[in-house]
């Protein structure tokens, strides 16, 4: 059997542990490549730093324990960015497991607000919990607060909670902020709030999502979009707030940089055992 | 020992147990598959329990007696456990299939039709709009499938093909970015420096078992391609 012939039966176990040594070096010794800004992240991050102290926005948490690493860091920083705004936040969840992540994030972020930072459960913000029903649940929420829950995450009352007094549905919020991570969900968003509403939305999806979804951004339905980590990371970078997703943002180049250098060498080699006549 | 470094020991010590997958079927993958199944339906199953009993019994019992239409749809559904009773579970698929189509076409057409139109009517005054604009009428003309590929069409056809071939690139260079993002976020908790000895004993203690158990034919070898 020739090298090539080796090269390309290769086992694919031996791949998998060339790719895991890619992906953790950089985590235990932190390299910085260079970084641009993607066009899509400058966008949501402009739209969100715009939205004027006092406006109450609507919050979808949409990462699991999968999509958490890759969104959470980046969800935890536009939950900073809010806060510190003196932005007041109605956070919810469509799924069961992403109902836990979103509390862990708003968890993590009050941790790091700055000392006298305005941040009471119930007035500065409100999780209300996994609503379910999908696509549904997300217009029942929006047109009807009151007849869609009984009471938020911490099983209080609705009527008890100052930030919705007055508030029942959609009109009462200034902007959609869509953490979907994974879910696929960010088109309810722009179907049952965004467009019936005329609410200016912005979110995240995982990297694998954010072809499906920039058709809305060129449509001007979506103000902007955080990809995966990467959007994650150019959220930290430009809140100059650095978190973790910096350092798994290297770790994703490097991984990259290895499975482009084999997907060329596979190529080269197809190319060179046609040329010798093999098949 | 707090909570949170029982937390990232648990956690890397079931990630390791599912990548062990890649190796081959082997009892630690199998056993780590089984936990994440057993834990996640448990609590979904507890997570939906307690949306229903606040938010349909709960009112139920103040008196709101329009729940009970939800509460029977509901309890329809159950009718799929025996083939006998299938025929019952269809009525609330019907209804939450329904209402969830209602709903979303209401602002469908505009979100993802008229929107997507409009977008694509752009000025030609930048190489980005050019492409925009050709790359959507000759990717949405090669699905005419009635006719024949001929003429100028055969040219349409082929542009529309390429477009789709790039589409499909991107979305293939995303994805797969996407998967070893979920590997960075296991690595980046299992090789926390707080844990990041266990990780590697715990490493070295499942190989040394795989090991054995496919010397001693224990364990079915997996051959590979």
């Amino acid at each position: 059997m020739s090298i090539t012939d080796r090269l390309l039966k290769l086992d694919q176990r031996i791949i998998y542990a060339l790719m895991f040594i890619a992906l953790a070096f950089p985590i235990l010794n932190p390299v910085v490549l260079p970084m641009a800004i993607q066009g899509y992240s400058q966008d949501a991050f402009d739209f969100s730093d715009s939205i004027p102290e006092g406006s109450i926005v609507i919050f979808e948490g949409g990462l699991g324990a999968a999509t958490y690493p890759q969104g959470g860091p980046g969800m935890v920083v536009q939950i900073y960015h809010m806060l510190t705004k003196g932005v007041k936040c109605v956070f919810f969840s469509i799924g069961t497991e992403q109902n836990f992540w979103t509390m862990t994030a708003i968890e993590t972020a009050l941790k790091k607000l700055p000392a006298g930072t305005p941040a009471v459960n119930g007035v500065d913000w409100v999780h209300l919990g996994y609503i379910a029903g999908g696509e549904a649940g997300v217009g029942s929420l929006v047109n009807d607060i009151r007849a869609t829950i009984e009471a938020d995450y911490f099983d209080t009352p609705i009527d008890d909670i100052p930030l919705l007094e007055g508030i029942n549905d959609a009109t009462g919020f200034d902007a959609v902020l869509w953490w979907g991570g994974s879910e696929g969900s960010m088109p309810y968003g722009i179907r049952q709030i965004s467009v019936p509403f005329g609410i200016p939305i912005t979110g995240m999806c995982t990297t694998n999502e954010v072809p499906n979804f920039s058709p809305y951004i060129s449509a001007g339905q979506l103000q902007g979009l955080f990809g995966g980590v990467r959007g994650s990371a150019e959220y930290e970078f430009l809140l100059k707030l650095p978190g973790p997703a910096l350092g798994q943002a290297m770790a994703t180049n490097f991984g990259g940089l290895l499975w482009m250098a084999m997907v060329l060498l596979g190529n080269i080699l197809y190319f060179v055992q046609r040329m010798k006549g093999e098949s | 020992m707090d909570a949170e470094i029982l937390g990232l020991l648990a956690g890397s010590l079931v990630s390791i147990g599912a990548y062990s997958v890649l190796i081959g079927d082997n009892p630690f993958s199998k056993i780590t598959e089984n936990i994440y199944m057993g834990i996640l339906g448990g609590y979904i199953f507890v997570t939906n329990w307690d949306f229903i009993q606040k938010n349909a019994i709960g009112k139920l019992m103040n008196g709101d007696l329009v729940y009970i239409i939800a509460l029977v749809l509901a309890l329809m559904l159950l009718g799929r456990l025996k083939p006998k009773y299938l025929w019952v579970s269809r009525y609330p698929v019907v209804v939450t299939v329904g209402v969830g189509l209602g709903m979303a076409m209401r602002t469908t057409v505009t979100a993802d039709f008229l929107g997507q139109i409009q977008a694509t009517l752009l000025p030609w005054n930048s190489l980005n709009n050019i492409v925009m604009v050709i790359g959507t009428i000759t990717a949405a003309a090669y699905f005419i499938f009635t006719a024949q590929k001929s003429g100028v069409y055969k040219y349409v056809n082929t542009a529309g093909r390429v477009f789709l071939l790039c589409a499909f690139g991107v979305a293939y260079g995303q994805t797969v970015s996407f998967r070893m993002e979920l590997v960075i976020g296991r690595l980046v908790a299992m090789l926390d420096p707080r844990v990041a000895m266990y990780t590697y004993a715990f490493i070295l203690i499942i190989a040394v078992a795989l090991a054995y158990g496919y010397k001693t034919k224990k364990i079915e070898w997996y051959s590979g391609r």
